[in-house]
């Protein structure tokens, strides 16, 4: 891997980091709550790519998982991994990976801004609301052996919350690739 | 950042990390494999006492296990709405006590100890050519490194909007936040290359 990369996704990692460090952000255009921690996980897949995006998710669980309080809401440590919906921050890294694969697949430099926003919104919608969900959901569904269907009624509250967040995600994900495009990657 | 670690010189704080964590992943077996809620509820019991036993300022022991504790209730609650008490006891006290060993083993092992562990596990991946096992302690010390950084740029940003009495939005925060933190990303790399901390290839 080259240096490059490698600091691109520690510098993401640090993105997330701080992104968990804010109190919940009102959305632009409805007034939402939203942590933006988990948003940060489907822009890493937006911008950065599959490869690194991952490893920039797998950074904040490593130093969540080593004792630093780097999740939001100032949790760390082992303990974060023994709560019951601990699926979703294991999902997190595949969220990273599957958002940042079809954003690559989906995306190109030349299309026209809304071919390039509506690509990025079904990756992030894809990778970080169905993946996720599916490993979330999985989990919990073990964890307390109530059974899927039971487990996904349970999550289903918070599904338009993060589809909202794939939206934003979509949106930011094309004013970077604008501003400072990172996709595809430079070899 | 301040680290989850605590000084003290408890038997748990010189147990060896590798200990702690095996330990803690075979305990994690038994307490899944375990269905008697008696014998959970004597495991629970030995985990709150190890936890107690590392004398934490009651206040800053409630505020570790807080969130955590918080969702296996709530999480507990609704497995009792859905299905038996005896399954959500299980539940509870199952999660319960493997979050107070956790928390345990979180508090008792230093960043350097666990580092050494990862970058320890992380060899037989670099022999198949995965990972660079050093590369993980340098990434996770950029990490560190920039999280005041990337906080400093936020704060910034957040002023530079009330300056022009604007309303901080997650989307004119997000995108400059991203582009500037991600444009230092070139001379990063370089400062890393010329000192030669990856090795030459």
């Amino acid at each position: 891997m080259l240096t490059r990369d490698l600091v691109l996704a520690a510098l993401f990692a640090a993105i997330i980091v701080v992104l968990g460090l804010l109190p919940p952000i009102m959305l632009g255009f409805i007034s939402v709550p939203i942590t933006a921690q988990s948003l940060g996980v489907m822009l890493a897949g937006v911008v950065l790519g599959a490869k690194r995006g991952t490893i920039a998710v797998l950074l904040v669980l490593l130093l969540a998982a080593i004792g630093l309080p780097v999740l939001s809401g100032g949790r760390g440590g082992l303990g974060v991994f023994a709560a019951p919906t601990t699926g979703y921050l294991i999902g997190w890294v595949a969220a990273a990976f599957v958002t940042g694969f079809l954003s690559e697949k989906l995306v190109k430099r030349e299309q026209p801004g809304l071919v390039q926003g509506t690509g990025f919104f079904i990756s992030a919608l894809l990778g970080g609301v169905v993946v996720l969900y599916a490993f979330g959901v999985t989990y919990l569904a073990l964890v307390t052996g109530m059974g899927f269907v039971k487990a996904f009624l349970g999550s289903l509250a918070f599904i338009p919350g993060d589809a909202l967040k794939a939206l934003v995600a979509a949106l930011a994900g094309r004013a970077v690739m604008v501003g400072y495009p990172l996709l595809p990657q430079r070899a | 950042m301040k680290t989850l670690y605590v000084e003290g010189n408890t038997f748990l704080h010189r147990m060896s990390s590798r200990v702690k964590l095996l330990c803690l992943a075979a305990t994690s077996v038994v307490l899944f494999a375990v269905q008697s809620t008696p014998v959970l509820g004597l495991l629970c019991l030995a985990s709150a006492l190890l936890y107690l036993l590392l004398r934490l300022p009651p206040k800053d022991a409630w505020a570790r296990l807080r969130p955590v504790l918080l969702t296996i209730i709530v999480v507990g609650l609704f497995t009792l709405v859905v299905d038996s008490a005896t399954q959500a006891a299980v539940f509870v006290l199952r999660l319960t006590s493997l979050m107070l060993l956790a928390a345990t083993v979180t508090a008792t092992t230093g960043i350097a100890e666990f580092m050494d562990e990862v970058t320890r596990l992380a060899t037989p991946l670099e022999r198949i050519g995965l990972v660079k096992a050093s590369d993980i302690g340098l990434a996770v010390g950029l990490v560190i490194r920039f999280v005041p950084e990337v906080l400093a740029r936020y704060q910034a940003i957040r002023d530079a909007h009330h300056a022009r009495g604007l309303r901080p939005r997650i989307l004119t925060l997000a995108v400059p936040m991203i582009i500037l933190t991600l444009r230092n990303a070139d001379e990063i790399a370089s400062a890393i290359d010329a000192r030669g901390l990856r090795g030459h290839k």
